[in-house]
């Protein structure tokens, strides 16, 4: 990098065009096209915490650092290239996050502008946004989609392509990447035997936008989901069965994260969502689009989606994604868990406590999960990407079983057996994890005694540190079935009831994963409904100029009531994933937009291109049809 | 964009004062005029001072002012002091059996926390166009009551609001209470009120109250949140409704009156067209909905 200035010529970011097969000849052979163009809103992310970050100049010239961030390594790594300090006086630690939501998959501004003025002043440093100054720091990509399907009259898709437009606002952060995600978004819900893609980032003069769960795909898959549901209608297919018909499931090729990250998918349980949904719901009898007449009109749509869960593959592609863990046996028989992978509120390290806990035939709260930082962790690249427990939880088994057999050796020694025929068991009563001969009496030996052993016989610390590349990225599917209630005077749409199917493989957290897809479905029934940014054209500035009070998303009443919202789990399990788990986070939400969207259509018979579905749009759209 | 003129801190310096009496009040009041703001809930007045938007120089705090926080049955009127919390209207007995309207108003008001601290007197003096409790007094014929420096005086709240932000208060007054005349027994109301989340400013509101005696209108009260520069009455609907058999047909002309007589802006958070096919609805569903109670 130079400071000689740069030569502007337009506002276009990057670019990135795809081709596979013959597209104009697969138009040609299609008997249905159909085009339409699409509009997303801009959202923030309404994380809990705001971007915050502490910088205490270390006595050794270097800093120590608590920020607002998904991953540790990264943020190290970017302030040792930004002020070359030696990356061992660079300590940053784990602090605890309110969702996040990809706001802080890249550094924050404030952790730069705070390390800065720490070296420069030789003071601690603090810089804390306040909520409205956090609302001018970031928010999703808003996009503009043209799509074009082909298909022929039986419900088969022939061939696509798909223009897009992605307003980055005035800083670029990681706007390449996501034109390839957006076409893997795009070509992987539905198999295309043709397909071209075209895409464009754009620079303006808005807030800076950056990934927010599901890294472009909530916005892709409501497109696809509508034109799906619009298609299937100009076919008079249903919509359900066109969509068990076309989609990407098990044997098929799986873009996990673009054009560079890609692998063959080994578990899918899309077609039981779908048949399991339906049933719930009665899909087949739900009553005609636009057949109601009267004030409320209900109606139900579906929508699927899935996600990736890491960016893993077989080859190193050209994305980061491995992880890394240590874990020690204490003297009192727990083990002490350390990793770089940041929890961001869901409850991920506690799954990957129950990973080694089960491994390890412990109780669960003998796993101790320890505070870390960069200097006593190995490598992780990010929570992001729905991998937390996919990889990070695959780091956390490899390492256990590591120790396992160490244990394993050590057990042997002092029981006198072979190793290879020691059993482990969990002793609740003695709140120890005990290894033993099997039908020998007295052949048994808790953790704890081991651990006593090792020491006093001057054997060893029990311990293991990897690191961990997973050799997939498989998708976990979601669908939902949601019914609404459209009041045709007020234009006010109402959630009646929810049913949602999520494969995620083995459920390690079943009340926590549920909750994800409860979150998941708030956050999208806010992007289908309610959110956006709006500029003040006059001035450039916001027009709700930062306040939360004027950034709508759904309060508790405006959701459905507990007893309305199902959700069901598949009986999946992924061969890659540990215990057979995958991700859940951002496939929870990227099906939720478009599921609503199709709802609204079943109730009134009116298509919506362009988000959010405000109530002063739907009045207007019915006015407009119905002539008053 | 200058981000710290919407931050957390109160960044403008001012005198605070605590007056004990509505005389000591006044005085304060009187002799600092445009300076002073009166501060009762402070869920406005705090809001708009951290924003930069408000620079008092003088606060007169009325918190500390005893007798001014209570809801009063008399033989005639129901009287609700200023400092009365939207909460206690809220489960105010009293309120649900006399002024159920107002106290459907006070319930969709912010949040719990909003309500514990916001007061009527706030509520009224604040003058939003889309003041729940304001809209809701409208239709009950409430009249607002006002000392200042040359003595209490009554204004009917009709004739209160007198802009955004702006009201019937000279300099030196405070209001002090409304009082309510007793609603009929055959008296009927209904709120109604769409925004963009269960807890948010209304978009539009109505209040309503019809007097019914079988099945014929004899009198009543269309009050409007957010159509208008102020809270607004629809006399046109009034003044057509009353004599009137409530069925089909007069409820929609009723409708297309009101949807034609309210005075939204064309621009901003929701747009005119919009405001009136729902205001055409609120209406109907408000009529509707009294007239099949009577029957």
């Amino acid at each position: 990098m130079s400071d000689s200035s740069l030569k502007v010529q337009n506002n276009v970011a990057c670019t990135l065009d795809l081709r596979e097969g013959d597209v104009e000849a697969a138009f040609k052979e299609s008997e249905v096209v159909l085009e339409r163009t699409f509009r997303t809103n801009r959202r923030y992310h309404v994380q809990l915490e705001t971007k915050a970050v502490l910088v205490k100049p270390d006595i050794n010239g270097g800093v120590t650092v608590w920020s607002t961030t998904q991953t540790l390594h990264n943020s190290r790594l970017l302030l040792h290239e930004v002020f070359g300090l030696p990356m061992g006086k660079i300590r940053v630690m784990k602090t605890p996050l309110g969702g996040s939501f990809g706001s802080s998959i890249q550094v924050n501004t404030v952790t730069l502008i705070a390390v800065a003025m720490a070296l420069k002043t030789r003071r601690p440093v603090k810089i804390h946004f306040t909520r409205e100054e956090d609302i001018h720091d970031h928010c999703s990509y808003s996009m503009v989609f043209k799509l074009k399907l082909g298909a022929m009259r039986d419900g088969l898709l022939v061939g696509g392509h798909l223009d897009a437009w992605l307003d980055l606002g005035s800083h670029q952060i990681q706007a390449y990447p996501l034109l390839g995600c957006m076409a893997g978004w795009w070509v992987s819900l539905y198999k295309l035997k043709a397909k071209s893609y075209s895409s464009k980032a754009v620079y303006t003069n808005k807030t800076p936008s950056c990934a927010f769960r599901g890294y472009g795909n909530p916005q892709v898959s409501w497109m696809v989901e509508t034109m799906m549901d619009e298609l299937a209608e100009k076919l008079g297919v249903d919509p359900l069965d066109f969509r068990l018909k076309n989609y990407v499931g098990k044997g098929d090729l799986f873009w996990g994260q673009g054009p560079t990250v890609k692998s063959i998918i080994q578990s899918c349980g899309v077609e039981e969502i779908l048949r399991r949904g339906a049933e719930k719901v009665d899909w087949y009898n739900r009553p005609d689009a636009g057949s109601q007449t009267g004030r409320y009109r209900r109606g139900i749509g579906m929508g699927r989606g899935y996600h990736t869960s890491s960016a893993g593959a077989p080859v190193p592609g050209s994305v980061i994604d491995f992880s890394g863990a240590f874990l020690k046996l204490n003297e009192d028989g727990t083990l002490d868990y350390v990793t770089a992978l940041m929890d961001h509120g869901g409850g991920t390290l506690e799954a990957h406590a129950k990973i080694i806990a089960e491994e390890l035939c412990v109780p669960l709260e003998n796993v101790n999960l320890i505070d870390a930082d960069t200097s006593t962790t190995v490598y992780d690249v990010c929570t992001h990407a729905s991998r937390g427990i996919y990889s990070g939880g695959g780091a956390a088994l490899k390492v256990t079983k590591q120790v396992k057999e160490k244990l394993k050796a050590f057990a042997a020694r002092m029981l006198d057996a072979e190793a290879s025929a020691l059993k482990f068991r969990c002793d609740e009563g003695r709140g120890q994890g005990v290894i033993y001969a099997e039908g020998v009496q007295g052949r048994e030996v808790t953790f704890k005694e081991i651990a006593y052993n090792a020491r006093h016989k001057n054997w060893g610390t029990v311990s293991a540190v990897d690191s961990y590349r997973q050799p997939a990225c498989p998708p976990h599917f979601t669908g939902y079935f949601i019914e609404v209630e459209v009041d045709t005077w007020t234009g006010k749409v109402r959630p009646v009831r929810v049913v949602a199917g999520a494969d995620i493989g083995t459920v390690i957290n079943p009340k926590l994963a549920a909750g994800q897809v409860h979150g998941g479905l708030a956050m999208g029934w806010s992007m289908a409904i309610m959110e956006d940014l709006p500029i003040d054209t006059a001035t450039g500035e916001l027009a709700n100029r930062g306040m939360i009070t004027d950034y709508k998303i759904p309060y508790a009443r405006d959701m459905p009531p507990l007893d309305d919202f199902e959700v069901f789990f598949t009986d999946t399990y992924e061969p890659t994933g540990p215990f057979g788990a995958k991700g859940i986070g951002e496939g929870a939400l990227n099906p939720v937009a478009g599921t609503v969207a199709n709802a609204i259509q079943n109730a009134i018979g009116i298509r919506f291109y362009e988000l959010p579905l405000t109530k002063e749009r739907i009045l207007e759209a019915i006015a407009k049809k119905e002539g008053n | 964009m200058n981000i710290n003129t919407h931050n957390t801190h109160i960044v403008m310096g001012f005198k605070y004062h605590a007056p004990t009496s509505v005389a000591e009040a006044v005085k304060l009041l009187s002799e600092y005029g445009g300076d002073a703001s009166a501060l009762a809930g402070g869920t406005d007045l705090i809001v708009r001072m951290k924003d930069g938007s408000h620079r008092p120089k003088h606060v007169v705090n009325l918190k500390r002012i005893m007798g001014l926080a209570e809801i009063k049955e008399t033989r005639e009127s129901i009287h609700i002091g200023t400092l009365t919390r939207i909460r206690d209207m809220e489960k105010s007995e009293l309120m649900g059996k006399r002024l159920p309207v107002l106290q459907e108003a006070a319930r969709t008001l912010g949040s719990v926390q909003i309500r514990n601290l916001a007061t009527l007197g706030g509520n009224l003096c604040n003058a939003s166009p889309c003041a729940d409790t304001a809209v809701a007094l409208l239709a009950y014929d409430a009249v607002a009551h006002i000392a200042g420096p040359k003595g209490d005086r009554a204004v009917p709240l009709d004739s209160f609001f007198k802009g955004p932000g702006a009201t019937a208060l000279e300099r030196g007054e405070i209001l002090t209470g409304v009082s309510v005349p007793k609603p009929a027994k055959n008296t009927g109301g209904r709120w109604l009120r769409v925004a963009r989340a269960s807890m948010d400013i209304a978009t539009i509101s109505l209040a309503v109250t019809v007097k019914l005696k079988d099945g014929v209108v004899e009198d009543s009260r269309f009050a409007w949140g957010t159509v208008a520069p102020t809270p607004m009455r629809t006399k046109e609907v009034e003044a057509y409704v009353r004599g009137r058999r409530l069925d089909h047909a007069c409820i929609e002309e009723a409708a297309r009156l009101a949807s034609r007589s309210i005075k939204p802006r064309e621009s901003g958070r929701s747009r005119g067209p919009y405001k009136r096919r729902v205001a055409h609805g609120f209406v109907v569903e408000a009529l509707t909905s009294l007239m099949e109670a009577q029957r």
